[in-house]
């Protein structure tokens, strides 16, 4: 029971942090980057390269990984994402086009690393050991680190001078404006900083679980589930969200182990039964 | 266009597929080309169903999941009821429908982007539920089907056991074809029908239609009700064409494509699905030739049309119509 | 003249905000009922309670003895209680006729199968339809207009139109929320006339206004509210002399002049 809790509350940290990236990139441009679950992996093939591969510290690693996807976020959203939302009104063409970008980080990150699982050496060895929970430490150190970089966006949302623009810019775009927000930096910032998130969640868990090419997709599915039950454009609720389907993956786990895999099924189920009681999901704006 | 010009095009349409490519293939002797053909004729059925969901104005990325499990369905009466296979044609269309009836209630009423992320989880989750659920044989999916055995009316042969003809090929691409034209036929007359005015109603203003007396819900799943029936029938017939059904055979890339289909195509119209789906195609396949980089270069074309177009490509070939 | 609509007790809340607050009222059948008040007084949200767009926090709205409010807003339309809307509502991208047609969609014998195949029943109704599309085209003075794209019109014949499309479904009651707004004087004359001719069609019409000279002169009785309740009701007469009227809107007008 314990154990499972602790599970639940390791994967709810990678998870929530996931989560947060999305909800961040979905608050300040109104768009679900598809490409989410493509730059975890990309993040952990970064991770993978300078620490498994080059052999430096596991912490730089991670911190390229970050670097690294917070560029190709700029990048995206500098050339992509904005220009295609200013000449389009309709919603499918910004849909449409985070698809097509989805494919394309997914065929370059075949290319480079093709389609083997990769993995790379444990950070920490060893395995904490009580009488309620057994939890190896590498585990423990990224759930801790994924709950201070959670601590410190918050933060830095709630305080920083960029945190509080964006925060305006993901309430009221007009208004913002008005007041001084350049939208177009804040907006490549935002999206940076969202694509950054999945990038060092990527670093820390090719520590853990590896990587490989095609996990992309179902990270990003993942993610959106989390921002549905939590509520999109929310950090409160992608928070929530991250914790709530890290807790029910570790439970559902356990317990239908017999029945096969389906879990994510229950959870499907779960959710539109929610949807139909809140269709915001927990904290979202409402949305439709 | 009159409606008699409308009529000898659609003649002259039809004429072309079922005559003029057989001859055309026999002559270059590409029999492969219908296997290609019969594709793009399934899918754009498919993908016409995601094209009726736009016109209630909703974005519906969930059609892979109607696909594979109209395939499933069919596969599963074949192999396992020994159900002839044109029987198991319209129940997998039904039973999707039934299926997106249970979904569409808690989640039409949402719209955007939060409607199309619930599909999107739609389509994962139907593949994850086809690894996991025993009557689908997991990962190894169902395999070795029958082909479409004899269909009979009254004692008549109305279609002939597949397995008894010199060219299957030939035939699966006929009914296709035929298929195709009969939901694009469907599809057209409801869509100038008043039930095509009331969906445009919706789409434009969800209170005024309700204030003239729409039940907006009810429309709304019918809609979605038949957009699955299309996803599942095509489903089905691809499961008696391939002889085989696995939890990959349709997933997200295959639901972002059917929406790519019905976008490049032009939302505007009910022909845009079958061109989007052809042109998506044919592009696909002649990117097979370079090979590793066939999907790199496949999503820059798209990230550039997207760029350049982001209204759809018959958007800019019917410049007259495109007031919006 | 029996009553055919009967307002009791309606209050609505919006979290902390009370935007009607216990209000009663009856609508005689064939008469036109005004709703008037300063900014801010309710009046949008009585009527969006009375057709059904919300449902009350209590109270009741009844037609006809039945009890409407609550009920799913399509449902109240189809019984006969039809809103127009504050905004220039109408389908953009059709044409006023089909604007228009589509509207008679209430009045449909046919079933939605019928149309797609396309039965005699169905056909039937299309006809009656465009017959009579067109008679209320004519009786609004859109028939200029008729094939054109119903965004296309100028505002006053928005208006009209959003008039047209309430008509077509061949309503008992017919909520006008704010059809004189932005009108010159020669617009709201003629605007005036067609709300009197659609009581001579045996439509019974509640309206919301600002426009005080065109209330006045059309109503058979007012319903004055004010901070979400009724203060005062009767016929223009007795409205224009009572001091709690006067009040509220004279505090109203000041505030509005900057006294």
């Amino acid at each position: 029971m314990e154990q499972v809790i602790a599970n639940g509350l390791y994967l709810g940290a990678q998870y929530a942090l996931i989560a947060l990236g999305l909800t961040l990139i979905f608050a300040l441009m109104n768009v679900l980057n598809f490409a989410h679950g493509q730059m975890y992996v990309l993040g952990g093939f970064v991770t993978y390269t300078v620490y498994g591969q080059l052999g430096l510290p596991f912490p730089v690693a991670v911190l390229c990984s970050g670097v690294t996807l917070a560029a190709v976020g700029a990048i995206i959203e500098k050339f992509l994402f904005g220009p295609v939302i200013k000449r389009s009104a309709r919603e499918e063409s910004t849909m449409l086009l985070a698809a097509a970008i989805a494919f394309f980080i997914d065929a370059i990150i075949l290319l480079l690393f093709g389609e083997k699982q990769r993995g790379v050496p444990k950070i920490i060895n060893g395995v904490f050991i009580s009488d309620i929970i057994i939890m190896p430490y590498d585990r423990i150190a990224v759930g801790v680190v994924a709950a201070a970089m959670i601590a410190a966006f918050v933060l830095y949302m709630q305080y920083s001078r960029p945190g509080r623009a964006m925060r305006a810019l993901a309430q009221d775009r007009v208004a913002a404006q008005l007041m001084g927000v350049n939208v177009d930096r804040y907006s490549m910032i935002g999206f940076a900083l969202g694509a950054m998130l999945a990038g060092l969640v990527g670093g820390l868990l090719v520590s853990i679980t590896g990587v490989n090419s095609g996990i992309g997709g179902p990270i990003s599915i993942k993610a959106f589930l989390m921002v549905m039950i939590g509520g999109a454009g929310v950090v409160g609720g992608a928070i929530a969200g991250g914790f709530i389907l890290g807790m029910m993956e570790s439970v559902g786990l356990t317990l239908l182990r017999n029945f096969g895999d389906v879990t994510y099924l229950v959870i499907f189920v779960l959710l539109m039964i929610f949807l139909s009681i809140r269709p915001n999901g927990l904290m979202g704006k409402p949305w439709g | 266009m009159t409606t008699q010009q409308k009529i000898a095009s659609a003649f002259a349409f039809l004429a072309v597929l079922l005559v003029g490519v057989p001859l055309l293939i026999s002559a270059t002797g590409r029999s492969d080309l219908y296997y290609t053909l019969t594709s793009v004729a399934l899918l754009s059925i498919i993908s016409a169903g995601v094209w009726l969901t736009f016109y209630i104005g909703r974005i519906n990325i969930g059609q892979g999941a109607f696909a594979l499990m109209g395939g499933y369905v069919s596969a599963i009466l074949v192999t396992q009821y020994g159900v002839s296979f044109w029987l198991t044609l319209p129940i997998a269309g039904l039973l999707c429908a039934a299926a997106s009836v249970l979904i569409g209630l808690p989640i039409l009423r949402l719209r955007g982007v939060y409607f199309a992320m619930v599909t999107l989880t739609l389509s994962e989750v139907a593949r994850l539920t086809a690894l996991a659920v025993p009557i689908t044989n997991g990962a190894k999916g169902i395999v070795n089907i029958p082909l479409p055995s004899r269909l009979t009316i009254f004692g008549i042969t109305l279609i002939p056991d597949f397995a008894t003809l010199a060219n299957p090929r030939l035939a699966f691409y006929v009914t296709s074809v035929l298929l195709m034209a009969l939901c694009y036929l469907a599809l057209y007359r409801l869509v100038n029908s008043r039930i095509g005015r009331i969906c445009q109603s919706l789409q434009q203003n969800e209170e005024l239609a309700s204030s003239i007396g729409v039940n907006i819900s009810y429309i709304r799943i019918l809609a979605f009700a038949i957009s699955s029936f299309l996803g599942g029938i095509g489903g089905a017939m691809f499961a008696a064409i391939t002889q085989s059904m696995y939890p990959s055979s349709f997933g997200v890339a295959d639901s972002i494509n059917f929406m790519l289909n019905c976008f490049l195509g032009g939302l505007g119209y009910v022909l845009g699905p079958m061109l989007g789906t052809f042109v998506l195609y044919f592009g696909w396949d002649l990117l097979f030739q370079t090979g590793v980089f066939q999907l790199l270069i496949y999503s820059s074309i798209l990230i550039i049309l997207m760029l350049v177009l982001p209204n759809g490509l018959l958007s800019i070939r019917l410049p007259r119509q495109k007031q919006s | 003249m029996p009553d055919i609509l009967e307002i009791s007790g309606l209050t609505k809340r919006f979290g902390g905000l009370v935007a009607n607050n216990d209000i009663s009222f009856t609508v005689k059948e064939r008469e036109i009922l005004s709703v008037i008040g300063p900014n801010g007084a309710g009046k949008s949200t009585l009527f969006k309670l009375i057709a059904s767009f919300v449902s009350p926090t209590s109270g009741e709205v009844c037609f006809r003895g039945q009890r409407i409010s609550g009920l799913a807003p399509h449902k109240v339309a189809r019984m006969g209680v039809v809103r127009t809307f504050q905004e220039t509502t109408i389908f953009k991208t059709m044409t006023v006729r089909d604007n228009v047609i589509i509207a008679h969609h209430l009045r449909s014998r046919a079933n939605l199968a019928g149309f797609f195949f396309g039965t005699r029943t169905a056909q039937q109704d299309e006809a009656e339809f465009a017959r009579s599309t067109d008679e209320i085209i004519d009786f609004l003075g859109l028939g200029a207009y008729r094939h054109e794209l119903a965004s296309n019109l100028p505002h006053g014949h928005l208006r009209a139109l959003g008039i047209a499309i309430g008509l077509a479904t061949n309503p008992q009651v017919l909520l006008l929320d704010e059809p004189f707004a932005g009108m010159n004087h020669e617009e709201t004359r003629r605007a005036i006339e067609i709300v009197r001719g659609v009581r001579e069609r045996g439509v019974t019409v509640l309206l919301v206004e600002h426009d005080m000279p065109a209330v006045m002169n059309i109503s058979d009785r007012i319903v004055v509210l004010n901070f979400g309740q009724k203060i005062a009701e009767g016929t223009p007469q007795e409205i224009q002399e009572n001091p709690t009227v006067i009040e509220a809107y004279l505090g109203a007008e000041d505030e509005a002049l900057g006294i």
